[in-house]
């Protein structure tokens, strides 16, 4: 029995970062992203996903991390809408027990705080948790 | 009536914080650094079993020479050679702070009120001023300190 979250770990800028996998639907290489006049500058464009247009967001930007945007697509059920997120890699799924411990104050403002769901213990680092919710205003 | 102070160095400047509580001093090392933190804060520290945002005292009391801050800035990992960590609470929140050496612990008497001018250093982040051997020793205000303007 095992009662743990899987995560998906992915790689920006050279460090990792979490995202609960039951928000994934799948990951994809990014082709054929088209441009979009109407989504603002963290959006690289839109592409086409069952069927139906969906943003594809440069994390990075919105992260503030440099770098060009990342070149595997995770395509997430967010609480605004199916969503593509950029990221460099797709490191691995993990299965944890672990409860995400919040990030602690004083050290983010709280509205970037949102972007964040927490911190996890992965191997001997810690990662965070993204927020897929708390990702587009 | 006394209390314990952890001494140490900035800047080539004496500071004291009032020991609550458990302390542990670490040689410097990297912190998990956290994307759109705080300029002066170096990251996150996992040291047995809780998660320390590590603040980097220097920048955060604008003590440090001008130099590219902020996580894009990167770090510069020499500089912090010799360096050490101080992790602490203040009301039960733990935190840590890099410092460029720690001295040594001792009984000081509660500290004198400071001055409305501090040299260097913003007089609201400073609880006041105790004196050992002609030394002046700054306590800080770590309760302001942690919390963002």
């Amino acid at each position: 029995m095992n009662e743990g979250t899987r995560f998906l770990i992915v790689s920006l800028g050279g460090e990792s970062y979490a995202m609960p996998i039951t928000r994934l639907l799948e990951i994809a290489v990014p082709q054929a992203i088209k441009k979009d006049a109407n989504l603002t500058e963290v959006f690289e464009g839109k592409f086409e996903f069952r069927g139906k247009w969906v943003p594809v967001l440069n994390i990075k930007k919105i992260l503030q991390l440099p770098g060009k945007p990342g070149t595997a697509l995770l395509v997430v059920n967010s609480a605004k809408g199916v969503l593509g997120i950029l990221v460099d890699a797709v490191t691995e799924i993990i299965d944890t027990a672990q409860k995400a411990v919040p990030v602690p104050k004083g050290v983010m403002n709280p509205t970037t705080l949102q972007y964040f769901g927490g911190i996890l213990r992965y191997r001997d680092e810690l990662i965070l948790l993204l927020n897929e919710d708390g990702l587009l205003p | 009536m006394k209390s314990s102070y952890l001494l140490f160095l900035l800047a080539e400047r004496l500071f004291g914080v009032k020991l609550v509580g458990a302390i542990e001093i670490l040689p410097w090392r990297p912190s998990r650094r956290v994307p759109l933190s705080y300029s002066y804060v170096e990251g996150l520290l996992d040291y047995r079993g809780t998660v320390y945002p590590v603040h980097n005292l220097v920048q955060r009391l604008g003590l440090g020479k001008s130099g590219p801050i902020g996580f894009a800035a990167g770090r510069n990992e020499s500089a912090s050679k010799g360096q050490s960590i101080i992790l602490l609470e203040e009301n039960s929140v733990p935190f840590g702070i890099v410092v460029d050496s720690v001295m040594r612990m001792m009984s000081l008497e509660e500290p004198v009120t400071a001055p409305e001018k501090v040299r260097g250093v913003d007089p609201k982040y400073v609880r006041g001023f105790s004196y050992e051997e002609d030394q002046e020793i700054m306590i800080l205000d770590f309760e302001r300190l942690l919390h963002a303007d």
